[in-house]
């Protein structure tokens, strides 16, 4: 399967979701830093009678972090799945304007299958990319995440930390334009979560847009340019990292 | 939204007027005698049954289309109908059998495919109570409500086909019909449709009550 | 897509027959079941033909029910289920491949029920060898369509195989009369008079159920839980 934007067409349904409202565009050009990555606009959401989101407008730029806070509940898993096409809103638009070839979601499961060895697993998702990653690129991307001693081994005899770091070799095998975090860095060492800060750095770097979700905001806000923060399934703020006030925001 | 008192006091006097056909206005069967009138309500609910599976159908699809909650809620509404009929359908039709052909049940192909449907949507139903969210559930319905009723057909030719090998215990049961016999079916035909949308449309009500509600919570995103 | 597909359901094969559960499950099941119903047997007499059929077709649909349980929960193990559907591959590669994969292992836990057929329940085949495989083929071919739908239908559910069984064996009712009707008359020796009849059915149930699970998987396999 190639990976041009026409054959992706064919492939799958748009995962432009829209609830109703204006008409959906799609731009799939590489764009420059600063260009919009991902919109939402009025995007809510219901779980059954519960409302969880409402109302929600933000973007994702270029080179930029968007980190999404807010409580227990809040709706900031809800609204990142949204963003990636994994869940559909109840009202609002959401525009991606990059094809699904250049975005990567970065969870707290690990997308491992245990019983598959590092290399195999990660040639399975290059395969569900449309790659084909030659045996040295898959040994340099792991030793990239320092997992180039245990290639062969089943992904379930890795530790939490090794596991999310294989994931991350998955993200960077993709080379994304558009990320999406959804708190990987959940139940780290210390060391493993350093790394993913500084690779996620590196992401923006090359001109990646990030989406991050996060329950640590003082150690992950020096990283982000944006803030999105969510309560009571509306938006409480969003705008400049550097402006935000967390408040009584505690996690 | 159609008064349901309205509808429910009609459906009263319609099933009135279809008992007193039953009754008085048809003739005696002469050799099955009186359990024959069972077939007078056998025959709408289980005709009503099918109405309601397919109107399950159509909802569905239409809300596999739409995404709206109320294809949803009337798909909900037709299928507990559904079920409800062709449950006495089964039943009225399993004592007839015993009176007409001494068995409680035969491999009738219309019997059966009525069986298996009410195994299939009292699958849905239990579906449908199963706790999972709210759009989700109502688009895992909406696949079993399409996918259930391409089966209806293909269930029945191979019941008729299974039997046609078996030497059936039965003949045909709908043949030799007197005229005030039809007239009365068709009367109760129409008795039972009347009672059909009393049902179907007062569930529907109630779902859209609890839609509406759902609504206030969203209202005042609009805009936003 | 056919070739994500392939690679979906070459994924799966390798973790269901390596250790996988699903397998040995649905092949002890179905074992299970046979010498169940061997016991109905009374001592001295044959199983016929159509008994010894609808035991295997029996045993069948335990196996698949089991077979697409263990690859539907292949993906939830890792939250893969989220890497699929967040990755460019179409939902319909996903069905196909999951589809492909358990009419594979349906295939390979049928070559233990048949000699089992044979044992517990005294039956040799006596008729066509090339009907007993077409029908084989056609009546899974349903069985695996059908169940690469509904086996997505109660993702992240508590009472998955349960609910998943109660609602999957009515609607297979007619595949596997037809199932049963052939099978009967190949272990029989004398073939049933309208087997071109079921024949024509499970060419259209397979047919009606391919389209429906091509058109309708993607509404089912979504990230919502």
């Amino acid at each position: 399967m190639t990976s041009s934007a026409s054959a992706h067409e064919m492939d799958r349904p748009p995962r432009k979701t829209s609830g109703g409202g204006e008409p959906v565009r799609t731009h799939m050009g590489d764009g420059e830093r600063g260009d919009v990555r991902v919109e939402v606009r009025g995007v809510g959401k219901f779980f059954g009678s519960k409302l969880v989101l409402r109302g929600v407008d933000c973007a994702a730029l270029a080179g930029e972090a968007l980190l999404v806070v807010g409580g227990n509940g809040a709706g900031k898993t809800t609204l990142l799945k949204i963003m990636a096409g994994l869940a559909r809103p109840s009202a609002g638009v959401v525009d991606v304007r990059v094809p699904p070839e250049a975005c990567a979601y970065l969870g707290h499961a690990t997308f491992q299958y245990p019983r598959l060895s590092a290399v195999a697993n990660l040639t399975f998702w290059a395969r569900m990319y449309g790659l084909a990653p030659s045996r040295a690129e898959l040994e340099a991307v792991l030793e990239r995440v320092g997992l180039a001693r245990v290639a062969g081994e089943p992904a379930g005899t890795f530790s939490r930390g090794m596991a999310q770091r294989l994931n991350l070799a998955r993200v960077f095998l993709i080379g994304p334009r558009l990320v999406f975090l959804d708190e990987p860095g959940t139940g780290l060492d210390p060391a493993s979560q350093e790394l993913l800060r500084r690779e996620i750095n590196g992401l923006k770097a090359s001109g990646a847009a990030v989406v991050w979700v996060s329950h640590h905001l003082s150690a992950d806000l020096p990283f982000a340019e944006k803030v999105l923060h969510l309560r009571d399934a509306g938006v409480a703020y969003f705008g400049p990292a550097a402006e935000f006030d967390a408040g009584g925001l505690t996690c | 939204m159609p008064n349901i008192k309205i509808l429910s006091i009609l459906s009263l006097a319609a099933l009135a007027v279809g008992q007193w056909f039953i009754w008085s206005y048809a003739p005696l069967e002469e050799t099955m005698g009186v359990v024959q009138k069972i077939f007078y309500i056998h025959m709408p609910l289980a005709w009503w049954a099918l109405v309601s599976f397919f109107v399950v159908f159509v909802a569905s699809i239409r809300h596999l289309m739409k995404r709206d909650a109320g294809s949803d809620i009337l798909a909900g509404a037709a299928a507990e109908v559904g079920v409800l009929m062709s449950g006495l359908a089964l039943v009225s039709g399993s004592i007839w059998g015993r009176a007409a052909w001494n068995v409680w049940w035969t491999w009738d192909p219309r019997l059966t495919t009525t069986l298996i449907m009410w195994f299939v949507y009292a699958g849905y139903l239990v579906l449908r109570g199963s706790g999972m969210g709210g759009e989700r559930r109502a688009l895992v319905c909406a696949v079993l409500g399409v996918v259930a009723f391409l089966d209806v057909p293909l269930v029945f030719y191979s019941a008729r086909i299974w039997r046609s090998v078996h030497p059936a215990v039965l003949a045909s049961q709908g043949g030799g019909l007197e005229p005030e016999m039809w007239r009365t079916v068709l009367v109760n035909l129409g008795a039972f449709g009347v009672l059909w949308l009393t049902l179907v449309l007062g569930r529907f009500g109630l779902g859209r009550a609890e839609e509406r509600a759902r609504a206030l919570l969203l209202g005042g995103r609009e805009g936003a | 897509m056919l070739r994500r597909a392939a690679a979906i359901a070459g994924k799966d094969l390798r973790l269901s027959v390596g250790g996988g559960q699903g397998l040995v499950q649905a092949m002890l099941l179905g074992l299970l079941l046979i010498f169940l119903f061997s016991l109905s047997r009374p001592t001295g007499e044959l199983v016929s033909g159509q008994a010894a059929a609808a035991i295997f077709w029996l045993a069948s649909a335990f196996g698949l029910v089991l077979v697409f349980n263990d690859l539907f929960s292949l993906e939830e193990v890792g939250g893969c289920r989220l890497g699929l559907l967040s990755s460019p591959v179409p939902e319909h590669s996903v069905w196909l491949g999951k589809g492909l994969a358990g009419f594979l292992l349906l295939v390979l836990s049928q070559m233990v029920f048949l000699p089992a057929a044979a044992v517990f329940l005294g039956q040799d085949i006596r008729g066509s060898v090339p009907t007993l495989v077409l029908a084989l083929i056609g009546v899974d071919w349903g069985l695996a369509a059908l169940g690469a739908l509904l086996g997505a239908l109660a993702q992240g559910q508590a009472a998955r195989e349960s609910l998943f069984s109660v609602i999957l064996f009515p609607l297979l009712l007619p595949v596997l009369l037809g199932g049963i009707r052939i099978f009967a008359g190949v272990f029989s020796g004398e073939p049933a008079p309208d087997e071109a009849l079921w024949a024509a059915i499970i060419v259209a149930f397979d047919a009606v159920f391919s389209a429906a699970g091509a058109f309708l998987f993607p509404f089912l396999y979504t990230g919502e839980e």
